[in-house]
């Protein structure tokens, strides 16, 4: 019994290594999605560490120094007021990464729960709810971001629900039509026949069926997020100075772009890293949903 | 006791063209591990009936009228916790398509599991050995248990389905059509080895099909089917040898016989009437080559033919051809 036992617990443990493993072993298979990876593990490496890299702090003026060049002291440059550009960029990716993740994590989270509810239950629940997420949507997400921005004051967690506030229904939306199309296959009337709750059969068969279009959506939302940010910020919510955050980098380099062949550095630079960490996530993103998809395996 | 009672059951679908009745008062009973064929055109209300004994009929559906009594409990009134605990466990189903029929993001092995967890107070090791032995009964080895639905045959797959219907022991099996969706010689196997398990489990079945080989080789009782009524009910000899209903002779008459040479075959003329409009009187006779005026007026009572052999005739004592109308 004994050895019976270990045989079993081998084989299942075989099982979640077929799991993990496989998905892990045919991300690596695509290039594109590990450089991206790398790209972004880099990044949030310098970012979480950005102290020890540089020696500068954010928020230190050097009137002295003000629109350098990249140089050895500064690679890459510094602004107006002569503050470290690298510096800033680092600093600023922890608030614009981590409200960017939050708020697509939140808008995920509801829109995921809410569709489900419509599409399995159906009826006065789907229009009920759905009715609620009509008027979210007729509102355009910029100005409904701005409102609530307004109405709850700047600061990480708010900024993320103002952004994620408008993601709930696209979300909703489309977790709704695949859980509807899910909810016709004949392995949800199968579960229910083998007497699981509609909870279970919501959790293990419809979500994890509606998963893949879901992975792709939220690199792009990630994406579009941390345009959200930037949008908010340089509306004057969101993020406050002197409190980095790319956005608002890019926005003050905005304001120098008649002077380009000489202050270049500060546009150029906030708008790579914006543009590469969206790109990332997005190649990522679509790597990901190719790899998780068991009907590609072989 | 009978371990499944079926008394009046009706079931209607209400609809904007009217209502559709699929299931108009039928009876029926399943002793333990004994076998019901359930036998009947496509629209019959086979499936609605086998949907009603889990209380799963499909919206807009609802029970008009009627008593499921499982073990003496009629599953109709039972709250729906404890019909959620009996689905799987007590009673469970086979279903048509086995390409459907499972969760393709699930392994096979996980989609075992889940049911014997469901049901069974059980850590999931033990789940995971049950899983392994149960789809060994049905000739899956352990290596594949990992495997997704996809990469697995038609047949595979439905044996895994049956593995799945027998994870928990289950007293009675609902198998409808389980081997319409494979080919021929897979479909031997498959019947072959749903009745292996059925003996071995000592487990009771109502099998649902059209096809009367199949009902031959593994039914102890027949019900045969018709617009939503049983129209002939008895031992499989009473149906094979001593035939009363004419729509149960039409059936037999559209098969070929190995050993009878006969020129052509005759079948049922005519189509199954709409459920939503269902002819008057009795619901066979516009194809009923036996039909008189009485027929046409008067919906016609089970008779009881022979000891247990019931049947839904005017005339199924002396079937006498109407002259020539339908058939030259």
């Amino acid at each position: 019994m004994a050895k019976n036992t270990n045989k079993i617990e081998e084989e299942v443990r075989l099982k979640k290594r077929s799991n993990f493993g496989e998905v892990w072993h045919r991300l690596k298979k695509n290039k594109l999605s590990m450089v991206c990876l790398g790209f972004l593990a880099v990044m949030i490496c310098a970012i979480v560490f950005s102290t020890w890299i540089t020696p500068y702090d954010y928020t230190a003026q050097d009137l002295m120094s003000r629109f350098q060049l990249p140089s050895k002291a500064h690679w890459f440059g510094t602004d107006d007021y002569g503050r470290d550009l690298l510096t800033r960029l680092l600093v600023g990716g922890r608030y614009t990464l981590l409200i960017a993740i939050l708020s697509v994590a939140l808008g995920i989270v509801f829109g995921m729960i809410i569709g489900a509810l419509c599409g399995f239950f159906g009826k006065w629940v789907d229009s009920t709810l759905m009715r609620i997420m009509d008027v979210i949507m007729s509102i355009p997400g910029m100005m409904l971001a701005i409102c609530i921005s307004v109405a709850l004051g700047s600061g990480v967690f708010n900024t993320a629900l103002a952004l994620a506030v408008g993601t709930i229904p696209m979300i909703a939306r489309q977790l709704r039509s695949s859980t509807m199309l899910i909810n016709g296959q004949e392995y949800i009337e199968a579960a229910k026949s083998f007497g699981e709750s509609n909870f279970r059969i919501i959790m293990t068969h419809v979500i994890p069926n509606t998963l893949a279009p879901i992975i792709v959506q939220t690199s792009l939302y990630i994406g579009g997020s941390i345009m959200g940010i930037a949008g908010l910020s340089f509306l004057g919510l969101g993020v406050q100075p002197p409190t980095p955050e790319w956005g608002n980098i890019l926005n003050n380099g905005l304001d120098f772009i008649y002077d380009f062949s000489t202050r270049w550095n500060v546009i150029v630079f906030p708008a790579l890293v914006i543009v590469l960490a969206e790109l990332a996530f997005n190649l990522l993103g679509d790597g990901l949903r190719d790899a998780m998809d068991p009907r590609m395996r072989k | 006791m009978s371990l499944l009672e079926i008394k009046d059951l009706a079931i209607h679908f209400p609809t904007e063209e009217g209502d559709v009745r699929a299931v108009n008062g039928i009876s029926l009973t399943v002793d333990e591990g004994k076998t019901l064929g359930l036998v009947g055109e496509t629209g019959a209300g086979k499936t609605t009936t086998a949907l009603g004994i889990l209380r799963l009929v499909p919206e807009p559906g609802e029970v008009l009228s009627g008593e499921i009594l499982y073990k003496g409990q009629d599953i109709m009134k039972l709250p729906n916790k404890e019909v959620q605990d009996i689905r799987g466990n007590e009673i469970s189903m086979i279903f048509q398509d086995p390409m459907t029929a499972l969760n393709p993001v699930m392994t096979v092995g996980d989609q075992v599991a889940e049911v014997i967890l469901r049901h069974q107070n059980c850590t999931k090791t033990e789940a995971q050995g049950r899983m392994i032995e149960i789809l060994g009964k049905v000739g899956i080895g352990s290596d594949r248990a990992g495997d997704y639905p996809h990469q697995f045959s038609g047949g595979m797959k439905q044996r895994v389905i049956i593995a799945i219907a027998l994870a928990c022991n289950p007293k009675l099996l609902l198998a409808d059509e389980p081997t319409t969706a494979l080919d021929v010689t897979i479909q031997a196997q498959v019947m072959e080895m749903i009745n292996e398990l059925k003996k071995e489990l000592g487990t009771a079945m109502i099998l649902i099909t059209h096809d009367l080989g199949i009902v031959a080789e593994s039914c102890d009782n027949v019900a045969i089917m018709y617009a939503g009524q049983i129209v002939e009910y008895g031992s499989l000899e009473d149906i094979f040898d001593h035939t009363s209903h004419p729509y149960t002779k039409g059936l037999f008459n559209s098969i070929p016989s190995l050993e009878k040479k006969v020129h052509r075959l005759e079948p049922i003329h005519g189509l199954m009437p709409d459920p939503a409009n269902l002819p008057t009187g009795c619901a066979f006779h516009p194809r009923c080559p036996y039909a008189t005026e009485l027929c046409e007026t008067e919906v016609p009572g089970a008779t009881e033919v022979g000891p247990g052999h019931l049947c839904r005739c005017h005339h199924c004592g002396n079937l006498q051809k109407k002259e020539g109308v339908i058939h030259e």
